[in-house]
């Protein structure tokens, strides 16, 4: 599959994909001499850099971060390619130093350490020839400050008996939208309800699926539920108490991307 | 982004230097969507000091000297310690050896060996409108505010970027939108010493990478010079406004901003936030450098009543060279003035451990960024409690 990115330093580069989930800094986040990752938080303490595509949020910290960037690469210890969510300058001008191609406005979190990775950053885009892409659209429907989640059946192909929202494959060229209007009313019989707004996609990941979300809101005019053949039951929730649920890959996410981060 | 001509020539078939300067303009310009490079008519470069910087930093810097060369006036922060007083600072020789090598990579790219955060203190006076691409926040908040110079806080290698292309991505603070106030800030005290910057740190704090509008006081230009070190510091605010003083100030469209108010309160509160020294070692005065003035009127207090505890006076060269009586006084008192140098990018951690200091900008980055505790109060008051 192919993800859309945005290009900030040019070139092309492949390797095996490193992650770390939290913001990252070069100075104290790496051995300069070595290009092994010292942080702890990045749960990937030890692993060497050299070879690898380093996928990170975003960076943080010391502005010297750039210049030990650029003595990484002298020394081919650093990455040869890098994957942000949102780039910053310490880090771009970093990777420009080095020559190390470099994108951002990619979802880090449905990438995982040890995928295959190319990195174009002259025609914007990250490639993992091992993962299928399958694009779904997930409806979060509101009601006086709740949401609506609903239980997957046992006769459902993926994630049965886990909590999500309304959501459903969209089939061919058709617009996510008109999809989310059409779960809505197959799945909860709901009349009436309102678009609020549209998140950006969000990816997640199911082994070598990779699941791109496209999140919807709507406000219910009632909270009269009659559910079809793919749920067992449904609960209206506060999105903050999303976490007490099994819910399907990335559901905080998905529903932060519409309702902002409070869930 | 749009390139003129001359600067896809320089992409194209420039040297080194001048390629990776361009690559380093793209990249910014990228991440901010600018339109296009703005020509700049001065540079001032951060990340000179080898306390900061390091090993990487001065790695990077004698590379980049072999082909980049600048191409406007370029001026530079200050270094990690006085180059001429290394030895009686008691300073390790290879801080001293590296400090230097990094001094000479500037100078062989052509910047001018000023080594202050005060440019405008030094001839540097960007006129009003006029686009500049300056890093070290302090001196970008006065270009911006004080003289109505337009430069964005720039990294350091972007600012040297900058420098050796002649022109800086142009967004943010270039443009009129970028220049337009956020937040009113209602001053309800008159300042005087620190409190002009005790009003920086807490609208800093409060406004963020804001943009404020100041109201309630007046102030002269080496007031706002503390003001705009504190602002910077404490908050990521690239310019600000102050209503009757400052050039701007007059067109600044603020109809319906939000408005918060600083009190005498805040400031006292911001002051004990502030200090958690207990006995100082060291009184230090700097953070920025010292302009002429400050440096004689330094002078004259410490001929008063001279400190028992050594005083580090921090300025540029070129003030300490014009100010021969001066310098003489505080140091034939005990004190030192060091140039080239600053009072929180200098090498204190190996002899002290608290400092006591009137400047907002050094009470917020000592504890970082020299392990200090600090005493943070006038600078009157700090030489009666240390007569």
């Amino acid at each position: 599959m192919r993800i859309r990115a945005r290009g900030i330093v040019p070139g092309r580069a492949s390797g095996m994909a490193i992650l770390s989930p939290a913001p990252f800094s070069f100075v104290g986040g790496v051995d300069p001499a070595t290009g092994s990752i010292a942080d702890a938080a990045t749960g990937i303490a030890g692993e060497r850099l050299q070879g690898r595509i380093f996928t990170f949020p975003t960076g943080k910290g010391s502005t010297v971060g750039s210049y030990v960037l650029y003595g990484l690469g002298k020394r081919g210890l650093g990455p040869t390619g890098i994957v942000n969510r949102r780039a910053d300058a310490v880090v771009a001008v970093g990777a420009t130093l080095a020559g190390i191609p470099m994108v951002d406005r990619v979802d880090v979190g449905g990438l995982r350490t040890g995928d295959r990775i190319v990195v174009d950053a002259n025609r914007g885009s990250v490639e993992l020839p091992d993962v299928k892409g399958k694009r779904v659209v997930t409806a979060v429907l509101r009601n006086r400050g709740q949401i609506l989640i609903v239980r997957r059946s046992e006769k459902v192909g993926t994630f049965q008996g886990r909590w999500s929202a309304i959501s459903g494959v969209i089939e061919g060229r058709e617009d996510p939208k008109h999809r989310a209007l059409v779960e809505v009313r197959e799945e909860t019989g709901l009349r009436g309800i309102v678009f609020r707004s549209a998140g950006g996609p969000v990816l997640a990941r199911d082994g070598a699926t990779m699941y791109i979300v496209h999140p919807f809101l709507f406000d219910a005019p009632s909270r009269r539920v009659h559910l079809d053949w793919e749920n067992v039951e449904h609960r209206w929730i506060r999105p903050e108490e999303l976490h007490r649920f099994a819910t399907v890959p990335r559901l905080t996410d998905v529903v932060a991307a519409v309702l902002g981060p409070s869930a | 982004m749009r390139l003129t001509e001359t600067q896809r020539h320089l992409v194209e078939e420039g040297t080194d230097g001048q390629r990776k300067a361009m690559e380093i303009l793209l990249t910014v310009g990228r991440l901010a969507d600018a339109p296009r490079l703005v020509p700049i008519t001065s540079a001032h470069v951060s990340g000179a000091s080898y306390k900061m910087i390091g090993d990487p930093g001065l790695e990077f810097l004698e590379d980049f000297a072999q082909s980049a060369r600048v191409s406007v006036p370029t001026t530079v922060n200050p270094l990690g310690t006085d180059l001429a007083q290394w030895q009686e600072l008691g300073v390790p020789a290879t801080f001293a050896e590296k400090q230097a090598r990094i001094a000479r990579a500037y100078e062989t790219m052509g910047v001018r060996p000023s080594y202050s955060c005060t440019p405008y203190l030094l001839g540097v006076r960007p006129a009003l409108g006029e686009h500049i691409a300056w890093a070290e926040s302090s001196a970008v908040c006065f270009a911006n505010s004080v003289l109505g110079a337009r430069t964005n806080r720039e990294g350091g290698p972007a600012a040297l970027a900058a420098a050796i292309v002649g022109a800086t991505p142009e967004y943010g603070l270039h443009a009129d939108e970028g220049r337009e106030p956020t937040v009113i800030v209602e001053v309800r005290t008159k300042p005087r010493g620190i409190a002009y910057s005790l009003i920086g740190l807490v609208a800093g704090e409060r406004v963020g990478d804001g943009l404020p509008f100041f109201r309630g006081f007046r102030g002269t230009e080496g007031d706002l010079k503390w003001l705009g070190a504190a602002l910077a510091s404490s908050g990521a605010c690239g310019m600000f406004h102050l209503e009757s003083v400052t050039p701007e100030a007059r067109r600044a469209r603020v109809k319906g901003l939000k408005s918060i108010t600083i009190t005498s309160d805040d400031l006292i509160a911001a002051r004990r936030a502030h200090n958690d020294g207990t006995e100082a070692d060291l009184i230090g005065l700097g953070s920025p450098q010292l302009s002429s003035e400050e440096l004689q009127a330094i002078a004259r207090l410490i001929d008063r009543t001279p400190p028992r505890i050594p005083v580090w006076v921090f300025t540029s060269r070129v003030v300490r060279d014009a100010n021969p009586q001066a310098v003489e006084i505080i140091e034939s008192h005990g004190g030192r003035v060091l140039a080239d140098t600053c009072l929180e990018v200098t090498l204190l951690e190996h002899r002290f451990g608290t400092v006591a200091t009137p400047s907002g900008k050094a009470a917020y980055y000592l504890p970082s960024l020299c392990k200090q505790k600090v005493i943070f109060d006038d600078v009157e008051t700090l030489l009666e409690r240390y007569a």
